[in-house]
């Protein structure tokens, strides 16, 4: 009751706020609405371009789904458009699409993809296709192919009108289309009587600096488009738990065993949802600048003793993004626990994210917690500034990455934010260096999303190498001064599609610094950034004289340090050198020639020299070598001599003990 | 019950009266172990003897920069630091191959075995443990291929329910097990070596059935006394490691040394613990029929006069 009651007050506060209402080609009256009911804000906070509406009855034996979607399009290019590209995503998961045959080049899906497997296949078909005054296009639909020339790629159709739209108009398409799920891939699709519904109804392309902007699918990228607000009725069956993107207005119990669950989302780009018979739901609150956030943890069974553990850090998250960023401004968020065994853990739609959890899961281990930091994060470096995923994929993943990096050390400490049990410890930078060493020198940070050498170096450059990048930013503007850059970012740039020079320009502004030369080896170049202690020496003045006692604090030497730059990378860079009597010098280099040498007289000698003390550079591509001592400490390698010792006799033994 | 304690007990105190086999085995291989990491040792001095950076290895262990550590190309390909140790575990398996049968002589025999009898024992067996290896590791190998084929199979089953425990605890009760059915077999065949040292045998394959047939016999006895001393065992891994963890700290490499070392000599001991078992339980054996034969036979009847 109480349930039906709200989704008919929902109804009308929808259908009484649409005050904007434009004339399209046609007679018909439309206009996006002006809602505020899934928000905290009394007025919408993007430029709404789009409305979808949509009613879908989801197939849990087949996996298939059918729906019908209204599709009202605010034409804000400024120019009349009588072409409009769509995204039909599913269309990826066959044989000879773009993104498979990507994913085949890179072996990346190893044995899931090395026999075609039909429960593989997904697709999106369009029945039918009319554009309201225009009359039925479905004949006309065209796929196109616009990143390369795989003809057998359906994952763009085009449309031409009969009647362009006028600018600031609005054109209103109602689509028929099926869908069929894959077994997860790429985070959608279902896995037993699980599903994730993502991406799967046709989407249209974004008007972006003067030219549509509807890439393929491909293997290595994501997604791009515009605000507007979400109207989704899913029916499913009644066995089911369902959550999805936005808020939900409504349930309704159906007589064929069905039920229809309405959601409703504003200022949003895309809209997922999930269903199991299994989901149980524990349910908290976030207290926000803007308001109160409705939290739900939609947890698989085996992992409810993990619910609280989810919710302490996505608060946590939501805590500090709230105090360095900028406010979260809806009115839910929906976080999934999805099905064991589906690929469907660690993906971020607007107001909805999934983590990825097991039944054990040690607490020193925080996987859990950087899966969801990291997802929670989207809703800023995507969600809210909503940047081509496709073409600038470090503005939402390494941002991303960054932020998360700060958050995580923030609350587990630098060295423990990712392990901390048994002794073993590694921090979120560790990881990142880890995925950025490899691949240092072969992709630039600005490149398109399926440009990159291979998915190795997509994820080390996008992720790893934006983040410590920005880490090392932080070390030439200060900490504050790049945070408050951020969320300068972030108040300018929420519910637009930022360019990568918004945000470089908006560094420079808020630090009152050029950055140019950095942001050009970082963002556009290969440079690698490798600063080495090549040699240390010290001679006794009177090194001539026979019988010479040498004495620390009496004996004079001349020291010399030679520092290299072996990168390419020109940075300049402090040098620390400490003398055994205590003595530190500190020197600093702008590293432009290839090495440079110091030189002391002095009556001590030279302990150890250091490249970069207060560890700024993050991404030095060897830390290894960034200092030096001047007498050998063996204990390191002994104890991991000890280490491998132990291991090669207790394997020894062990092939004993069974063979013998 | 008490007879299995018997026999642990009497293993036991074979093992320790002959505690010098143990000592060399383990020296033996501590020096293979040594030799096969010094490559790992030189590629890693190399890198880390003079850098600060060094110091999240020694004070701590981060798990980041030691990855970074391995990935970096003056460290070397890996391989060629971990095939040394490798080929060293393979020379340390065929050293023990080669001088069994002079530990099994040695068990067996009821004083300090001289050192010429126990090299003649490991010379004279030589062939006949090889090739009770090689048939070893066609049984051995073709049980556990089926046992963990039918292993994957069942988890892979288990995986399609929505029941996530479920795979995790098929795994774990069906490599108890095989662990089981493996030490049945290693039983059988501890008892063909000990009988093939023992009574000289020529034909590995009586020894084998004679193996069999005893393990056959007395199942639940051998495998209740060997499951003990691997328990044994696991308690002794355990223990290291928790000691290792609590008290050793993370930048001393002596202390290191020694939980370490101290742990692998205690469970290296366990298994000669377990062929000692197997020897008294064989001892035991060939006793009891000798037993029977001089139980008295009946009166011998005069024969008739015709």
């Amino acid at each position: 009751m109480c349930v039906r009651l709200r989704f008919g007050i929902c109804l009308l506060v929808t259908s009484l706020a649409v005050p904007v209402l434009a004339q399209s080609g046609s007679a018909v009256s439309l206009g996006i609405p002006a809602t505020t009911s899934a928000i905290n804000s009394p007025t919408p906070l993007s430029q709404r371009v789009v409305a979808y509406d949509m009613d879908a009855k989801y197939n849990a034996q087949a996996h298939t789904l059918d729906a019908s979607e209204t599709l009202t399009y605010h034409n804000r290019t400024g120019q009349a458009q009588d072409t409009f590209p769509f995204h039909l995503y599913l269309n990826a998961f066959q044989p000879t699409s773009t993104w498979m045959r990507e994913g085949k080049r890179w072996n990346s899906y190893g044995p899931n993809l090395e026999k075609w497997d039909p429960e593989s296949y997904g697709a999106e078909e369009i029945k039918s296709f009319e554009v309201v005054g225009q009359g039925d296009f479905t004949s006309q639909l065209r796929y196109i192919q616009p990143d390369d020339d795989n003809k057998d790629d359906r994952t763009v159709v085009q449309v031409r009108l009969a009647q362009p739209i006028p600018p600031d108009g609005y054109v209103q398409f109602k689509i028929r289309f099926h869908d069929q799920f894959p077994e997860t891939l790429a985070r959608t699709g279902w896995n037993r009587d699980f599903v994730l519904g993502g991406q799967w109804f046709p989407k249209v392309g974004v008007w972006w600096h003067g030219a549509w902007n509807c890439h393929q699918f491909h293997y290595d990228t994501e997604f791009f488009a515009d605000f507007g607000v979400y109207d989704v009725k899913l029916t499913v069956p009644q066995y089911e738990v369902v959550g999805a993107s936005g808020i939900e207005v409504g349930s309704l119990n159906n007589s064929d065993g069905s039920k229809t669950v309405t959601y409703h989302g504003e200022d949003i780009h895309d809209f997922a949802w999930t269903a199991s018979p299994h989901y149980l739901i524990y349910n908290d609150t976030f207290q926000g600048s803007m308001g109160p956030v409705k939290l739900r943890f939609m947890m698989q069974p085996a992992h409810w003793s993990q619910a609280e553990r989810h919710a302490r850090i996505t608060k946590e998250a939501m805590e500090r993004f709230d105090r360095w960023y900028g406010p979260y401004p809806y009115k839910a968020l929906t976080v999934v626990d999805p099905d064991p065994g589906s690929e469907a853990g660690g993906m971020e739609y607007p107001t909805f994210i999934t983590s990825e959890s097991s039944w054990i899961m040690p607490k020193g281990w925080l996987w859990l917690e950087d899966t969801l930091v990291h997802e929670f994060g989207h809703q800023y470096w995507y969600g809210m500034v909503a940047t081509n995923e496709f073409e600038d994929a470090w503005m939402d993943e390494g941002i991303n990455q960054y932020t998360q990096i700060k958050i995580m050390n923030s609350i587990f400490g630098a060295s423990t934010s990712l392990l901390n049990m048994w002794g073993l410890t590694a921090g979120q930078v560790d990881e990142a260096r880890l995925g950025y060493e490899g691949v240092a020198d072969l992709d630039p940070i600005a490149k398109n999303g399926w440009q990159y050498a291979d998915p190795r170096s997509y994820g080390g450059v996008t992720y790893f190498k934006t983040a410590l990048s920005l880490l090392t930013l932080e070390g030439i503007v200060g900490e504050d001064t790049m945070r408050r850059a951020t969320h300068a970012y972030f108040l300018r740039y929420r519910f637009t599609h930022p360019t990568k020079e918004d945000f470089l320009k908006t560094i420079e502004e808020v630090s009152g610094r050029d950055l140019r030369s950095y942001f050009n080896q970082v963002i556009y170049g290969t440079q690698v950034l490798d600063y080495e202690v090549l040699n240390i020496s010290c001679v006794p003045v009177d090194w001539y004289k026979e019988n010479l006692n040498e004495k620390n604090g009496v004996t004079e030497y001349t020291c010399d340090v030679w520092i290299r730059r072996k990168g390419d990378f020109v940075i300049p860079v402090e040098v620390e050198i400490k003398f055994d009597n205590g003595d530190k010098v500190r020197e600093h280099w702008d590293g432009q020639e290839r090495w440079v040498r110091y030189a002391y007289q002095k009556k001590t000698k030279i302990e150890s020299v250091e490249v970069d003390p207060d560890h700024k550079l993050y991404f030095d591509r060897n830390n290894f070598n960034n200092s030096r001592t001047a007498e050998a400490n063996l204990a390191p390698a002994r104890k991991l001599t000890n280490y491998w010792t132990c291991i090669s006799q207790f394997v020894a033994q062990c092939l004993t003990w069974w063979l013998v | 019950m008490s007879e299995n304690i018997n026999l642990v007990s009497a293993g036991a105190s074979i093992a320790g009266r002959n505690k010098r086999y143990i000592v060399w085995f383990y020296l033996l291989n501590l020096v293979f172990a040594h030799f096969g990491a010094s490559a790992f040792n030189d590629q890693a001095r190399a890198i880390l003897d003079h850098s600060l950076y060094a110091d999240k290895l020694l004070h701590g262990f981060n798990a980041g920069v030691f990855l970074e550590l391995l990935a970096r190309p003056e460290f070397g390909a890996f391989p060629a630091a971990t095939h040394p140790a490798m080929m060293f575990a393979v020379v340390f398996f065929l050293a023990s191959l080669l001088f069994m049968p002079g530990v099994l002589l040695g068990y067996a025999s009821d004083h300090g075995l001289p050192r010429d009898e126990f090299f003649r024992a490991c010379g004279r067996n030589l062939w006949r443990f090889v090739r009770l290896f090689v048939f070893f590791t066609i049984v051995a190998g073709s049980i556990a291929g089926i046992l963990f084929g039918a292993l994957n199979a069942a988890v892979a089953a288990a995986d399609k329910t929505s029941n996530e425990r479920l795979p995790f605890l098929i795994q774990v009760v069906g490599t108890v097990i095989i662990f089981l059915v493996l030490t049945v077999i290693r039983i059988c065949f501890d008892l063909a070596q000990t009988d093939a040292v023992l009574e000289d045998q020529t034909a590995v394959r009586k020894s084998i059935a004679a193996g069999f047939r005893k393990t056959r016999r007395h199942l639940g006895r051998l495998l209740a006394s060997y499951m003990v001393i691997a328990i044994m065992a696991l308690a002794v891994l355990a223990a290291g490691i928790l000691l290792w963890h609590a008290i050793v700290p993370p930048s001393s490499v002596l202390g290191a040394f020694i939980i370490g070392q101290a742990t692998l000599l205690l469970l290296l001991a366990t298994r000669f613990w377990q062929r000692a078992t197997a020897v008294a339980f064989y001892i035991k054996e060939m006793a009891e029929p000798m037993a029977e034969e001089v139980r008295p036979s009946p009166p011998l009847t005069a024969p008739a006069v015709p």
